[in-house]
């Protein structure tokens, strides 16, 4: 059919009624002529009349016929079968349900995990031309990123031909007074230019004016949407009102549009003000974001960094260190999180093929039993593409029901997931259904129809459609079933690629979460506060607030032991620094954890050897240092140093609030077991740990041992911290347990995805086997009672059936342990202490298919064991 | 159809073979109205053909749909104004399809018959 003549046939069903016209005009003409030859040859007028009319033949039949001829049929036809199609699936309510939920669970499962990859890797950043957002570090040593410190930052920033935008940041929280219990909400610190990096521009108000960063300027602050409309309800005139951060009015100059930065941790902004002890370069601590000017590449910015690196050989004397620019995006994405997505995408996708395979599966079994119906239209002169036609509309319906249901399924799906991945996520990562994600279901759609619609289709088409008059009516079809044989070996192999990568995953979970954190896990809480320099502007008040919640808090209900630190165990730790000893050029970098005196008693951490801290470990008093096994090992093999105790070592720490680092001699005065600091699967590190009374910090972590079950004590341990400052805040409330929990979350999710679609996989195979079994064994009811006549024993017939199951699912264990090698390279990355080939693991996924394949055989051999010989005989004989 | 009629000794128009009929008409008497057509194609036969004269309608419809014959308006020997049926160049190399078309038809059943005596 040329286009031509398709739109003409188009047209004309907008023209019929000046068609009809023509034609009527016509058919006059026509008997006019026709009656004035018949009188010229000689008929009276009444004859002749007659005569035109009888050579015409019937003139309504003509003009249906014409009618018929002109409209588009397959507009018609297609709504036919469309009704057709929605007729016989309400027929066939089990069927429907079955394909259309198998549809609906492949399609919204996919759909749901593309919004996360869209969200995550594909889509660009949601600001203005993120491409040229970087991000800016020193490197110490190739290849580590390292904040910077101050004064390299105003160097940096004064690169104003290659940056448009520089800023720092700095994560504050801030206590702020709601109802009883004050709370802390996290915000940040930023240049003037913070927004100018991102290109964002605020929805009431303004962001920050250049000069507002600049110590003097009023204190100002930006809050994020959200913020906005929990704690000001939405107020617009909120411009006029003031935010009192740790009892320290601010004056609101902006709201941020809602979107991003709703999911950033930060709440509020306020400007990074440099004081002006802060202008060194030891300390370390801002994480620089910038935008580069537009037509500026990012190797000209790395260039032009490179060049101001050797400028700056004079002032800074670290020769290894450098200066590093990386695009902003690729930072917000690390490499685990993209394996797990894609790892998880893959895992999906897998379903989606099981589930499609399913219900080609199915509209083969169905397809089976209509080859009647389709060998009588086709003798009826259907065409074979009508056929075909018909087929494939069929299962268009069943494709956009199973689509439809799919969308609602991944809104679910997604509003159920989204808070649990979120912290995983990074904030720039929008999870929502969107016309992208609506045009990644109907692709799904298309080729869900595809895969399941085509191959039925064909199959059922050009089977000898002839010849299954008579064939239909006595059994099976030997190539349908080949067909249908090969789809469960192909979902057998599917499953057991998944419940093999579950498996592993699952394996190594395991491993990790046997680690021993080196403290203790169980009935133990912990809480983060924040000192503000309000309240706490000396180094002696703060020591004096430690020593007293401490006392207080022992003495709470139900708590045995109370201790104060820098960082908790399994999250890492902020601070390091070199080690260094007299008289030897090389140092050893360590990480730094300032802890009182009742640290380790409280995690129970032992002392391998000399002593912990002590209450006499105070400002005034000889510093002191404690390492763990770790270090001690570092410093014997490196530095010959057998016994550290009594060693004294120079270290660089911090003072107090913006007090910069300052280099200290300090005397190790003990050796303890190590703990784990950065994560369960993080090696070993070297730390050291410092007296908080001698090296006192305002963002510390109180960790409390209980008797009972820890968050039963929490009312009590908040009475006993608002007895000794009510303003203080106590955030970030969590048992060990759950910090455990936490540092384990990246390996827990993608198991628990991967584990949750191989369920779903395995289900499905099981599914299509029983499927085919179930259909086997209605079509070879006479050849079983036949069997049984002749002799079989039911025990025959069922293990011929479970014969025929397992037969399948070998071949499918075989080619799906041949996939499972080819995603050896993708899981290895991802495993902890397991090999990608763990022979268990295989083993394991193996025997559960194995077991699946034989209760889904297990109904359909039953039943091919209860059948009658003389009833099936009789039936059909 | 009745036996009474069968008598007659005429065939109806072969399936399929009317748009050969119409075009190969057209062909060899340039253009003409569908009465003129459809006594044409009478006269070619002999009588050897019952054709229903209402029946080369549709026929035209779908030919001029298929771009293989073009309309004019004219007037007819009674006045009246009617369509003038011709040829497009696409129509003449149809017709040439169909007539090898129907000479391999035609030359096949032969074979067969000629096999079966």
């Amino acid at each position: 059919m040329n286009l031509r003549f398709a739109v003409g046939r188009l047209l004309a069903l907008f023209r019929n009624r000046r068609l009809d016209g023509e034609l009527e005009g016509e058919i006059l003409a026509h008997l006019e002529m026709a009656e004035l030859n018949a009188i010229a040859a000689g008929l009276s007028p009444e004859e002749a009349r007659r005569e035109a009319r009888r050579g015409f033949g019937g003139i309504e039949q003509m003009k249906e016929n014409h009618r018929e001829q002109r409209s588009v049929r397959w507009v018609e036809n297609l709504l036919r079968d469309l009704r057709y199609g929605m007729a016989s699936l309400a027929r066939d309510p089990g069927f429907a349900a079955v394909t259309i939920g198998l549809l609906a669970l492949g399609i919204g499962a996919n759909t749901a995990m593309f919004t996360i990859v869209d969200a995550v890797l594909l889509r660009p950043l949601p600001f203005p031309e993120p491409e040229r957002m970087v991000r800016l570090w020193e490197t110490p040593t190739p290849g580590h990123h390292n904040n910077t410190t101050t004064l390299t930052f105003l160097d940096w920033k004064r690169q104003d031909t290659i940056f448009e935008a520089l800023s720092a940041e700095e994560p504050v929280s801030a206590a702020v007074a709601t109802g009883a219990d004050p709370v802390r909400l996290s915000g940040k610190l930023v240049s003037a230019d913070y927004f100018n990096v991102f290109g964002v521009t605020a929805r009431i108000g303004r962001t920050f004016a250049l000069g507002e960063d600049q110590p003097g300027a009023t204190p100002v602050v930006v809050l994020s949407y959200s913020l906005w409309q929990t704690r000001f309800g939405g107020d617009p005139d909120v411009l006029k009102r003031d935010f009192v951060l740790d009892g320290e009015s601010h004056r609101i100059i902006g709201v941020l549009p809602a979107g991003s930065f709703d999911r950033d941790e930060a709440r509020f902004w306020q400007p990074l003000i440099l004081a002006p002890i802060q202008l060194n370069r030891n300390q370390h601590w801002l994480q620089v974001v910038g935008r580069l000017r537009s037509g500026v590449s990012i190797e000209q910015a790395r260039a032009k960094m490179s060049s101001l690196r050797a400028s700056l050989g004079a002032v800074i004397p670290q020769k290894k260190l450098g200066f590093a620019v990386d695009p902003f995006a690729q930072l917000l994405v690390g490499d685990t999180l993209r394996r797990s997505i894609y790892l998880a995408f893959g895992a999906v996708l897998l379903v989606l093929l099981i589930a499609c395979a399913n219900v080609a599966n199915l509209v083969l079994a169905k397809g089976a039993t209509r080859r009647k119906e389709m060998a009588l239209r086709a003798a009826l002169g259907a065409g074979r593409g009508r056929l075909i036609g018909q087929l494939l509309t069929e299962s268009l319906v069943l494709c956009l029901l199973g689509g439809m249901a799919g969308i609602a399924v991944a809104y679910l799906l997604l509003h159920a997931a989204a808070p649990l991945v979120a912290a995983s996520l990074p904030f720039t990562a929008d999870l929502s259904l969107d016309l992208r994600v609506l045009g990644f279901a109907a692709l799904a759609v298309m080729a869900v129809l595809i895969l399941t619609g085509l191959l039925p289709s064909l199959q059922t088409s050009f089977g000898k459609l002839s010849s299954s008059l008579n064939q239909a009516a006595r059994g099976s079809s030997a190539s349908s079933a080949a067909v249908r044989r090969t789809i469960v070996i192909g979902e057998v192999a599917a499953s057991v690629v998944l419940i093999c990568g579950a498996a592993l995953l699952f394996k190594s979970l395991a491993k990790l979460e046997q680690v021993d954190a080196g403290v203790r896990i169980d009935h133990v809480i912990t809480m983060s506060t924040d000192l503000p320099s309000t309240a706490y502007p000396t180094p002696e008040s703060a020591t004096t607030f430690y020593e007293a919640v401490v006392q207080r808090l022992r003495s709470a209900p139900g708590v045995e032991q109370a201790a104060l630190s820098l960082d908790l165990p399994l999250q890492g730790t902020r601070w390091g620094e070199w080690i260094s000893l007299a008289g030897v050029k090389e140092a050893l970098l360590v990480r730094v954890k300032m802890v009182d005196p009742w640290y380790f008693a409280t995690l129970q951490i032992p002392l391998e050897s000399g002593r912990g801290f002590e209450e006499r470990d105070r400002a005034g008093a000889p510093p002191v240092m404690v390492i763990n096994q770790e270090a001690a090992r570092f410093l014997s093999s490196r530095f010959d140093m057998a016994n550290p105790i009594g060693r004294v070592v120079g270290i660089h720490l911090p003072g107090y609030g913006p007090i910069p680092e300052s280099p200290v001699s300090v005397q190790i005065v003990g050796v303890i077991r190590n703990e784990r600091t950065g994560g369960l699967h993080a090696p070993e590190e070297p730390v050291a740990y410092v007296p908080l009374a001698q090296v006192p910090r305002q963002d510390v972590s109180l960790v409390v041992r209980t008797r009972s079950e820890p968050l039963a004590a929490m009312s009590g341990i908040r009475e006993a911290v608002r007895q000794i400052d009510p303003h203080l805040p106590l955030g970030e409330v969590r048992t060990m347990e759950q910090v455990k929990e936490r540092s384990i979350l990246w390996e827990k999710q993608p198991t628990w995805v991967v584990g949750a679609f191989a369920g779903v996989a395995a289900l499905m195979a099981a599914l299509g086997l029983y499927g085919v079994l179930a259909h086997a064994v209605t079509q070879q009811r006479r050849e079983i009672g036949i069997r049984m006549a002749l002799g079989a024993r039911p025990g025959d017939v069922v293990s011929h059936t479970l014969r025929n199951a397992l037969s399948m699912v070998i071949v499918g264990l075989a080619v799906g342990l041949a996939g499972t090698f080819a995603l050896t390279r993708v899981l290895k990355s991802l495993l902890f202490e397991v090999s990608a080939l763990d022979p268990v693991a295989h083993a394991l996924a193996c025997v559960l298919m194995t077991l699946i394949g034989i209760l889904a055989a297990w109904i359909p051999a039953s039943r091919a064991a209860r059948v009658d010989p003389m009833t099936v005989l009789r039936d059909e004989g | 159809m009745l036996a009474g009629n069968m008598s007659e000794n005429k065939t109806d128009v072969p399936y399929g073979t009317l748009d050969l009929l119409i075009l190969k008409t057209l062909d060899t008497m340039g253009p003409m109205h569908g009465y003129r057509i459809a006594r044409r194609i009478e006269q070619v036969a002999e009588n050897l053909l019952r054709l229903n004269q209402g029946s080369i309608y549709p026929a035209l419809i779908r030919l001029e749909e298929q771009g293989w014959i073009r309309t004019q308006w004219g007037v007819s020997e009674t006045k009246r104004k009617v369509k003038f049926y011709s040829l497009t160049r696409a129509g003449a190399k149809q017709l040439n399809v169909e007539v090898a078309n129907w000479e391999r038809a035609t030359a096949l059943v032969a074979r067969f018959l000629e096999a079966e005596s």
